[in-house]
């Protein structure tokens, strides 16, 4: 029975394109979740900057991520609500609003990046074909941007086909074809219930031996979370 | 942390001057408020920050225009030596914070003394209530060096932002009716004068009410403000800031009011202020920052003229007080002022290094503010900065008694 199951699976041509990038967009955090984050600056020559965070994200709109450690650091935070993000400082207790495509804590990763680990709405998605990407079985999606202020052009994102649907990497171009960086999840793990890649690494094109490294420390994907906690007034108003 | 350190350079620094022993009491009931309010969450805080540090701002002082004949007092050499504490306190959604220091001033007048910048308590009812009461940074207006709709605490100096600010007594509830509307209704006292200078004015005594009603319309940030009372001008205000392209977000905040908040006090007249600015992130350490800002009630050189003869006859605590104005008025003596700042991170974060210019255009007088952060671990940060006051004698910032000054500021966090 098993052996007609596996058969009739390896025989079933591969879902729609957009299906593969919806559930590829939930697998590394659900529709709500509330997450523990560790995020490590790696640059040559200098020492790790290591920092902690917890987020909240709702839908793919709203996403809010607090500094909790170093001390030095700790309060500041980011705020996403659609296309606009902010940014609060703690010393000054201020709202500031930021760009969108600006490095988020001066690692590799973008605000974007950050906020936006969905890519459904941001793009339109083709199925390039399947291969082997290191050891796996993976969909090619070749993502092209719905329009210009999206962070990236184009992204080439693989996702595993052995029916997890985990990602596994991406690639991302600039409007002139230039691939910029590109994003590795791997450490499968079991965290907040359920297996999900729990390590990401974005790695820059232009210097190799600089990336930045987003460790999931704990995920919570059944919270209920008001929308107003993602305001700038809420982002006043503290941890 | 480049914008950190930009945005904190932008931030202000003017604060207001000595004495009083009301202002003691003030602090005493303060500090009791928040001593008794924190004391259940000591026995279970959910997250607490507490930071110590010494702060020396050191000051170089001269006779001027405004210190004719050293009527203030000055020594050559002025020192605020300072340790300073910060206590912050959440436990649910109840929340404790003090922040005040203890100074020793060296110089004309040495003597010691402590005050609260802030002392607070905060209580959240769900996501859609906050009230804050205690002593506090109100810090509304999205201007980085000037905040024209905000004349609810005391005033601050544009050069060299990095400083903490005083807060004001005040009561503060935060309404959040909708994820895309915020309304902030106020009630605050507080001081015109100035702290963080070598010279005491205590100012005069504002009581302020205050609504702010902040909206998200197409992707941009409006607020729109109205705040009066005792002591003040009545205004109107608006605030909007968006993201322009890419990376760059501008801001535009701007006030009216009718009759003037420096003297001569021309009440018929409706007068307007406007902070613009950009801010442009480049790359992963870089930020730069540029604001213009008018001043619709500043002096032209003759009315300039007018205001320092006035200043030629009187004595006293007439003249600290008019001799301050640039500085309790907070937003400048003249009409037409450019601040622009840049600011770099680098070795991990470890170093951060940034330049702060204010211009005066209307009278080219010009401040420049360089300033290193150094953070050798996560708990600890030594900030130095300079304030350096450039051009023509007869221009605002060479009219006021300090030449030169070197803030220094150890802070180390548990």
């Amino acid at each position: 029975m098993l052996f007609v199951l596996l058969t009739v699976a390896a025989a079933a041509p591969a879902p729609a394109a957009d299906a593969i990038l919806r559930r590829a967009d939930r697998a590394v955090l659900g529709e709500t979740a509330a997450y523990t984050l560790q995020m490590t600056v790696i640059r040559p020559g200098k020492p790790d900057r290591v920092v902690e965070m917890k987020g909240w994200k709702k839908g793919d709109a709203l996403g809010l991520v607090r500094y909790t450690a170093p001390a030095k650091e700790r309060g500041t935070a980011y705020l996403r609500n659609g296309a606009n993000t902010w940014l609060y400082l703690p010393s000054a207790e201020k709202v500031v609003r930021v760009g969108a495509k600006q490095n988020f804590g001066g690692g590799d990763f973008s605000n974007a990046d950050i906020f936006r680990l969905s890519l459904v709405d941001d793009y339109v998605p083709t199925l390039a074909g399947e291969e082997t990407w290191e050891g796996q079985p993976c969909y090619r999606l070749d993502l092209k941007a719905k329009d210009r202020s999206v962070a990236y052009d184009r992204v080439v994102y693989r996702v595993r086909s052995d029916g997890t649907f985990f990602p596994v990497h991406a690639e991302y171009y600039t409007i002139s074809g230039r691939r910029l960086k590109w994003l590795t999840l791997d450490e499968v793990a079991r965290l907040g219930g359920r297996a999900r890649p729990t390590r990401l690494t974005m790695e820059s094109a232009l210097d190799q031996a600089t990336r930045t490294v987003l460790r999931f420390l704990a995920v919570d994907d059944d919270v209920t979370l008001d929308d107003r906690i993602f305001t700038p007034s809420a982002l006043e108003r503290g941890e | 942390m480049k914008l950190l350190a930009v945005v904190e350079l932008g931030r202000a620094v003017v604060a207001p001057p000595r004495p009083p022993a009301r202002r003691a009491e003030v602090n005493s009931s303060l500090l009791a408020a928040v001593a008794l309010a924190l004391v259940p969450a000591v026995a279970a805080a959910a997250s607490r920050q507490v930071e110590i540090g010494v702060e020396n701002l050191y000051y170089r002082t001269t006779e001027s225009p405004l210190n004719r004949g050293n009527l203030l007092g000055l020594d050559r050499n002025e020192d605020l030596l300072r340790g300073t504490l910060l206590w912050r306190e959440t436990r649910g959604r109840a929340r404790g914070v003090f922040r005040g220091l203890v100074e020793q001033r060296i110089g004309g007048q040495d003597r010691t003394e402590w005050r609260a910048r802030e002392a607070y308590v905060q209580y959240g009812f769900g996501e859609a209530v906050t009230v804050r009461a205690g002593r506090q940074r109100i810090a509304w207006g999205s201007g980085f060096a000037w905040n024209p709709t905000n004349r609810l605490e005391p005033a601050r100096n544009p050069l060299n932002t990095g400083l903490e600010q005083q807060g004001a007594d005040a009561v503060r509830i935060d309404i959040i009716p909708a994820a895309w509307a915020g309304l902030i209704v106020v009630a605050a006292r507080s001081r015109t004068g100035v702290s963080d200078l070598p010279f005491a004015n205590e100012g005069t005594e504002r009581r302020t009410a205050a609504l702010r009603a902040r909206f998200l319309v197409r992707e941009t940030d409006v607020a729109a403000v109205v705040s009066g009372g005792r002591n003040q001008r009545t205004l109107v205000g608006l605030d909007v800031a968006r993201t322009l392209v890419g990376q760059v977000t501008a801001h535009v905040e701007a006030s009216t009011y009718r009759g003037a908040e420096m003297p001569p006090a021309r009440a018929d007249q409706r007068f307007v202020r406007v902070a613009a600015g950009l801010l442009y992130p480049r790359g992963e350490h870089t930020s730069w920052t540029i604001e213009y800002f008018f001043n619709g009630e500043g002096y032209g050189d003759e009315a300039r003229d007018a205001w320092l003869g006035q200043l030629e006859g009187s004595v006293g605590e007439a003249y600290a007080a008019a001799a301050t104005v640039p500085y309790s008025g907070g937003l400048g003596l003249r009409r037409h002022y450019v601040q622009g700042s840049w600011a770099r991170s680098v070795i991990g974060g470890r170093w951060t290094t940034a330049l702060r210019a204010v211009f005066g255009a209307s009278d080219g007088g010009l401040a420049l503010t360089p300033g290193i952060v150094y953070a050798p671990r996560g708990d600890l940060t030594l900030h130095l900065d300079a304030i350096v006051p450039l051009g023509p004698d007869d221009s605002e910032y060479r009219l006021a008694p300090v030449r030169a000054a070197v803030q220094a500021r150890v802070r180390a966090l548990f």
